[in-house]
């Protein structure tokens, strides 16, 4: 391309100008039109081409954005312009890794562009190269040495990547520029980010000092305290740091953590001092619960009993629902436990005798104490286990006062805890029709009916708060409802609809992706606003993200799921999802498959309104902009079709995608390196192997199915370990040997079963290698696994249940008289738990649920989406525009 | 119970409770925003396993042209804890930090005009009174209560020091005279 072609003259040049300034305000349809006026008279010109691209994408016309783009950076590539637009593009794909390459080659042509430089080192930061970074920010930094952002946005280069002293003498140099007496917040940020620093250099006597000199100029009295208390801890001068707790406890007395470093500070070693000390505070902060609270910790015996008694009156005669959940902590101790036991019973006694709750008070008469009482011994016993006490406790409150939402909630709770989650979410349908408008109840109703499989009733139960004119499922995921995701990618799981499930696995797992992307607008943000303790805050979080519980849970589900597929992969034809039926009698299974009908025939058409509703909202959307919508970040992710996910080419790889942060993050969970060793035996990959079963040894080594997959490892080892390459070979046999005291996998199963006779799980693990290594064993198996009997350990519904599963897995295959028989003899043991039911017990009651469902709904849910934070980011040429951060926060509609 | 300031770790637990407690719910990016513009002013209750049963989401209106007050996003404790107060103590911490750190002379709020639960602690526990009506102001057509609650008399009554005396108590002379 000739290079003259590529210089306007000064008319053209002017409109160009226009054009960027069209973008920057986001009058595209001005801007194109300035484009067309250009190009008319000269077609080729790159830069206007790749301004219109940019334009065109901003519009989310993307297939078009990225042919003139391109078109124009061919047609002058030797433009910073053109380069920058590309990468600005890429960015908006979340290309970050593209992106910084052409701002690269952007920054090639015009080597001192701040913009350039700006976008550049947002991307850096975002994708934490933090070297990178710091070359960038100090390249802005010796081109604008006058304005903040360059001073802050170098020394925090070098605090990421601990070179403290660097940059404490920044931050030092810069804060000398400063000349503060009044309040000024934005300084009192910086104080305490400069604070931070020097504590991550470990320099707590100056860090104390800075504190103590800049006291004044810090108005967030909290951080300054609790740092000033840390740091004197830390110095060993406790009892000024006892000084400070004191004055934090005044300031908020229900700070569990003021008290405990109360303590430490005074050296209190012994339970008496310390109850000691809380009788102090108790007086002086007379409406605080936590040193009423604390204390009972450390108590035992007759002092324990002094101690409760007073407290368990108080919430009694004041009517506190979550009492026991309060004291629940106490529950480790058997001693406690009867003495909490014995106190209540007293109260009972007294209520029904006296109408007190104790003989000597007689003063004041609360009617609704027995009803606290009653729900407080049924918790208590649903507790220990003994579910037909709690529940006829719970029923003969619910009789005294028929209202009390509470009492349902608890009756739905130990229901659940007996396996009966049919009652359970009765329950709860009980305690939502009560009060409609109250979420909480509502959530937990809808989490109960997944937990009985009933997917399609929980969405109808959400429905009651999500936004109306769209379907739940679509709400909750805008919301990002994690929860509900989570807890119903496992029913579907349960029922086999393996494509739902991973639909809702995928979808937590984008949640956590949107969250990190989420950060990218802070960058530039916080520097601005100056909170710089809490943006570094952010970014390691960030870094950690997914280490939240409800990412495991996604991704311990997808794991699961997709091991299944890899095992017995769906067909392409087939037309019903392969449902453990092997415990539903043919009655069961016939509603289940009419359901299963009728969800599919709902859920195409919700699809065909969504979608109708979908392009409704577009064209609303786009007459409202003016034909403009600027949301260049917002362009629709593929769809999650559940059809495609359950039937993937490579289950494994879509299994170590999820497996991957677990891996990093969650190392401390013998169930991440259990999932990794399923996925690599799967592939045949034996080191891996290895490394996931020596970190699972390391953690729990007698873990009943760290067992079981040992065996298969040595089962794998001798059978096509030969195959593998010698020096492999060499380090397996090595550590093999090294790691287990046999490799006889026959002896360690013998012995493990020796050493752990009394634990159901460790039976049916060792049941279970016992049939893998000879199925003639099955039989002997069989009976180990089975095998009931008071004396057993962790004898409960659940692990039963594994027990049940195993039996009618593939793997074993138990005749149908083993499967009644063990069932019934389960059954016998935990009469309420709906997996072992008799057939038609369980059917009938099930039937019942739908009709109790109440259809007033008062509520609905706020069309609130997150505010923008979106930051435009702007091209210029040499006439250097300055960037204009927008941040307009619509505010939300609340409370 | 405990509880304490917010920190941006404690963000994804409060919109997992707003999720389970109330119909007006924000994406993770407008928890983001309150946590890192105003980090002093939302608090937390979390339980002995340390997990959140309570918050208040709050934050500064920066924008308008009256004296500078504060404003509550959200606040929601779960069912399974009420009774305990927790609400107030929540409400009273992020009042003391916005004076003490962001000089608020008063923070405001919106509730559902059929909250009575709501109404009736901003009434009669946290003193906060009704300042107008803001006619379907929810998604779903109810009205909305927007209320207010002096800080400068709560700073007074509670011992709190100002960002800025000069400017908070600059109205307040007389009341702090009968003092």
């Amino acid at each position: 391309m000739d290079p003259k072609k590529q210089q306007l003259p000064p008319k053209e040049n002017a409109l160009f100008k226009r054009i960027l300034k069209c973008y920057e305000q986001k009058q595209y349809k001005n801007g194109l039109k300035f484009a067309k006026q250009i190009l008319s008279n000269y077609p080729d010109h790159g830069e206007t081409l790749a301004m219109k691209g940019l334009i065109l994408n901003c519009l989310g016309r993307k297939e078009e954005a990225y042919n003139f783009v391109r078109q124009g950076l061919r047609n002058n590539l030797k433009s910073h312009v053109c380069w920058h637009v590309f990468g600005l593009l890429q960015r908006s794909d979340k290309k970050y890794d593209e992106a910084i390459k052409c701002y690269r080659n952007a920054l090639k042509w015009d080597k001192d562009n701040l913009q350039i430089l700006r976008d550049l080192s947002l991307l850096q930061i975002q994708m934490r190269d933090l070297e990178g970074y710091k070359e960038t920010r100090y390249k802005l930094f010796e081109l604008r040495p006058t304005q903040r952002a360059s001073w802050i946005g170098y020394a925090m280069s070098f605090h990421l990547l601990q070179d403290y002293d660097k940059a404490l003498k920044i931050l030092e140099e810069f804060r000398k520029t400063i000349q503060k007496t009044s309040y000024d917040y934005e300084y009192s940020e910086l104080l305490l980010y400069q604070n931070l620093v020097i504590r991550e250099s470990k320099n707590l006597q100056e860090a104390l000092r800075h504190l103590n000199t800049y006291e004044s100029n810090i108005c967030d009295k909290v951080t300054l305290q609790e740092l000033r208390g840390e740091l004197l801890m830390n110095l060993g001068r406790k009892e000024d740091a006892s000084e400070v707790y004191r004055g934090l406890i005044k300031r908020n007395p229900e700070n569990r953590n003021y008290y405990l470093k109360l303590e430490e500070a005074l050296g209190l070693t012994t339970a008496e001092e310390r109850i000691k000390l809380y009788e102090e505070l108790k007086e002086k902060f007379p409406r605080a619960q936590v040193p009423k609270r604390l204390p009972l910790n450390y108590a035992r015996g007759e002092v324990l009993i002094s101690l409760l008694d007073p407290y368990l009156r108080a919430a009694l005669q004041k009517g506190v629902p979550p009492l026991f959940t309060d004291i629940l902590s106490l529950y480790d101790d058997p001693e406690r436990i009867k003495i909490i036991e014995n106190l209540m019973y007293g109260y009972l006694k007294n209520l029904k005798e006296t109408g007190h709750l104790c003989e000597t008070d007689n003063e004041y008469k609360e009617p609704a104490s027995i009803l606290y009482v009653l729900m407080f011994l049924a918790q208590h016993h649903s507790y220990l286990g003994d579910t037909e006490k709690a529940l006829s406790l719970i029923e003969q409150a619910i009789e005294h006062t028929p209202t009390l939402i509470e009492l349902y909630i608890v009756k739905g709770k130990i229901l659940k805890h007996a396996g009966d989650y049919v009652g359970a979410y009765e329950a709860l349908q009980e305690a939502q029709a009560l009060d409609t408008a109250d979420r909480y109840v509502n959530s937990k109703a809808a989490s109960y009916l997944l937990k009985a499989n009933l997917v399609r009733q929980a969405e109808e139960m959400c429905s009651k708060f999500t936004r109306e004119g769209v379907s739940a499922m679509e709400n909750l995921n805008e919301m990002q409802c994690m929860w509900f995701q989570t807890e119903c990618a496992q029913a579907y799981h349960r029922l086999g609809q393996y494509g739902d499930a991973l639909r809702k696995c995928h979808e937590v797992d984008r949640h956590f992706t949107e969250i990190i992307e989420d950060q990218f607008d802070f960058h530039t943000y916080c520097m601005r606003k100056m909170t710089l303790r809490s943006y570094v805050e952010l970014l390691r979080l960030e870094d950690v993200l997914r280490s939240n519980r409800f990412y495991w849970d996604a991704a311990q589900t997808a794991i699961t799921i997709y091991l299944r597929l890899y095992d017995q992969p769906l067909t392409a034809n087939t037309g019903e999802n392969n449902i453990n039926t092997a415990n539903l009698d043919p009655a069961e299974l016939k509603k289940l498959r009419s359901k299963q009908r009728k969800a599919a025939k709902k859920a195409e058409q919700n699809k065909a309104e969504e979608k109708k509703k979908e392009e409704k909202k577009a064209e609303h959307q786009k007459s409202k902009s003016g034909g403009n919508t600027d949301d260049v970040d917002n362009h629709p992710t593929e769809d999650l079709d559940p059809s495609k996910l359950e039937r993937t080419e490579e289950p494994l790889a879509e299994a170590i995608h999820f497996l991957k942060p677990l891996q990093s993050l969650a190392p401390q969970r013998i169930q991440t390196h259990l999932m990794a060793f399923e996925i690599y035996i799967r592939k045949g990959k034996p080191l891996l192997m290895l490394q996931a079963l020596k970190r699972a040894l390391a953690l729990e080594p007698n873990n009943p199915e760290l067992h079981t997959c040992l065996i298969r490892f040595l089962q794998y080892r001798q059978e096509k370990l030969p195959g593998h390459h010698s020096v492999v070979v060499d380090v397996i046999n090595r550590e093999v040997n090294r790691l287990l005291p046999t490799t006889d996998p026959t002896q360690l199963n013998e012995d493990f079963l020796n050493n752990n006779q009394d634990s159901v799980p460790h039976r049916l693990q060792a049941a279970r290698a016992m049939k893998l290594l000879d199925s003639v064993q099955r039989d002997r198996a069989l009976s180990i696994a089975t095998a009931l009997d008071p004396h057993l350990t962790e004898q409960t519904h659940q692990n039963l249940h594994k027990v049940l599963e195993w039996l009618e897995s593939r793997e074993v295959g138990g005749t149908p008289e083993q499967l009644t028989r063990y069932k019934a003899q389960s059954h016998a043991l935990f009469p309420r738990a709906r997996a072992f039911m008799p057939p038609e017990s369980s059917s009938s009651s099930s039937s019942s649920s739908s009709s109790t469902t109440t259809t007033t709904t008062t509520t609905a849910a706020d069309s609130i989406s997150t505010t923008n934070l979106t930051v435009t980011s702007v091209t210029t040429t040499t006439t250097a525009a300055t960037a204009t951060a927008n941040h307009n926060h619509v505010d939300a509609p609340s409370s | 119970m405990n509880i304490r300031c917010a920190k941006p770790e404690d963000l994804m637990h409060m919109q997992h409770c707003n999720l389970l407690c109330l119909p007006e719910n924000y994406q993770m990016k407008y928890y983001l925003y309150h946590g890192l513009s105003w980090p002093q002013l939302s608090y937390v209750a979390e339980d002995d396993t340390g997990q959140v049963v309570g918050y208040v989401l709050a934050k500064m209106e920066e924008e308008s042209e009256e004296d500078p007050h504060g404003h509550i996003t959200s606040l929601a404790v779960r069912r399974s804890h009420r009774r305990l107060g927790l609400a107030q103590k929540l409400m009273d911490q992020t009042a003391r930090a916005m004076v003490e750190c962001f000089n608020a002379k008063y923070v405001s709020l919106h509730v559902r005009k059929s909250n009575r639960a709501a109404l009736n602690l901003y009434t009669n526990t946290l003193k906060f009174t009704i300042s107008e009506i803001e006619p379907k102001y929810y998604a779903d057509g109810e009205d909305a209560f927007a209320m207010k609650r002096d800080l400068c008399s709560f700073a007074l009554q509670n011992d709190v020091s100002p960002a800025d005396s000069g400017t908070f108590f600059d109205n307040k002379k007389n009341e702090e005279k009968d003092k």
